[in-house]
């Protein structure tokens, strides 16, 4: 048994379920091409055009008569131990040992197989990710403490509420509101920290540098639809958790207490 | 603000592995990446303060430098360049800048927000440049190193 020998429709099949393990996992629109390409491109089928946003993978042949496939894509998280199991099998095709159902089921497991972290790991990374950033910032002792606690609480209350599945904007722009209670909280506990080195730290696990960083990858090299959907994301999730942050301090300064 | 580059190292590599963890990449390379971003950081925080380089051109020999190291440990450790970059511009990246950009926004100071949020375009491009330009280096490195082995055969 092994990956050998597949005719075209087995090849497209096995092509699509990898490409929608990697988009679903965060990898980059052009790696995602780049490892259908090369798998189709084993098994002899070099003629078929892909094309890959963050929404949708398009799979097909240029004959009016040969297989077509779409895949729409509605969620995205970003999972580097998968990226990484699924690049090992696209550089290790040779040496494969499943056939084509076991590979298919592989593919589909991955799709639903647990983070290797789970919601208490997360939820301490992310307060000791805002606690490093207030550090870098320039924070002091008290900030990096009240930036690991606001971190800490505000993942924690985005992951108890992820089983309702709010919409991204909704998401965020409760992160933002709970990051800004929580600091509002830390500073009324200590006099020495300081709100603006707090948020700065906690905004970081939310804020969407990287992916804004990844569109501009996208245009330079080329891929422009996919670049223009990654930024118009970035900026929407910057400002929805600037509006609920916004928020939070406005409604803090309208019942006319101290901002510090 | 001058900072010391110790105490830089230190939070940034923190931070960093901590990125790695809600990226949730593999548990043997987390180390690896916290040393590359704190890497990143430090050659960024001593380019930018000690050296007063503009933040286009810290940015953009920050990110070669830790994408040069990614690339390696990506090399040794037989991994996808992804699972060392990602995590390693976290540094880096202006996360803060959009972030500040949208809130000047909201306030309704227009002109504040926009050369925050066109800074921080500028220094997305820059990471991003400096992303590419070392791995498109590689790729050539890598088609001459097949090319050669064809013409042996």
């Amino acid at each position: 048994m092994s990956l050998k020998n597949l005719n075209r429709k087995q090849t497209l099949d096995i092509a699509m379920a990898l490409g929608k393990v990697l988009l679903k996992n965060g990898a980059e629109t052009s790696r995602v091409e780049d490892t259908i390409e090369r798998f189709c491109a084993k098994n002899q089928c070099q003629d078929v055009n892909v094309f890959v946003t963050p929404t949708v993978i398009i799979l097909g042949d240029e004959q009016p008569d040969g297989y077509n496939c779409v895949c729409r894509i509605r969620s995205r998280s970003i999972n580097l131990s998968i990226i990484s199991e699924i690049n090992d099998f696209s550089y290790n095709v040779d040496k494969w040992e499943l056939g084509y159902e076991e590979t298919l089921a592989y593919l589909e497991g991955k799709l639903k197989e647990e983070p290797p972290y789970n919601k208490w790991m997360v939820c301490l990374a992310s307060g000791l990710a805002s606690a490093g950033f207030s550090g870098m910032l320039g924070g002091n002792s008290h900030d990096f403490i009240a930036a690991f606690v606001t971190g800490f609480f505000s993942m924690l209350i985005l992951k108890q509420l992820a089983g309702y599945r709010p919409d991204a904007f909704w998401e965020n722009a409760l992160a933002g509101a709970s990051i800004g209670a929580l600091a509002l909280m830390c500073c009324s506990v200590s006099v020495q920290c300081t709100l603006e080195k707090i948020i700065v730290g906690a905004v970081m696990p939310f804020v969407p540098g990287v992916a804004f960083t990844n569109g501009l990858r996208d245009y330079m090299a080329g891929d422009l639809i996919s670049g223009n959907s990654r930024i118009a994301e970035a900026l929407l999730f910057a400002s929805s958790i600037a509006v609920g942050l916004a928020f939070v301090l406005q409604a803090w300064r309208n019942w006319g207490w101290d901002l510090w | 603000m001058v900072m010391g580059l110790y105490e830089s190292f230190v939070y940034s590599f923190l931070a960093t592995i901590a990125f790695g963890v809600l990226f949730h990449g593999p548990k043997r390379t987390l180390i690896t990446s916290g040393v590359i971003g704190a890497l990143g950081w430090i050659v960024f925080v001593y380019l930018r303060q000690h050296l007063e380089y503009n933040s286009f051109h810290a940015n953009f020999f920050a990110t070669v430098v830790l994408a040069l190291a990614s690339e390696f440990s990506a090399r040794i450790f037989k991994q996808p360049v992804t699972i060392y970059v990602i995590p390693g511009i976290i540094p880096l990246v202006p996360g803060l800048g959009l972030y500040r950009g949208m809130t000047q926004i909201i306030d309704k100071s227009y002109d504040a927000g926009m050369t925050i949020m066109l800074t921080a375009c500028t220094d997305s491009a820059a990471i991003a440049l400096g992303m590419m330009m070392v791995a498109s280096i590689f790729r050539v490195v890598k088609m001459s190193k097949d090319k050669r082995r064809l013409l042996c055969k």
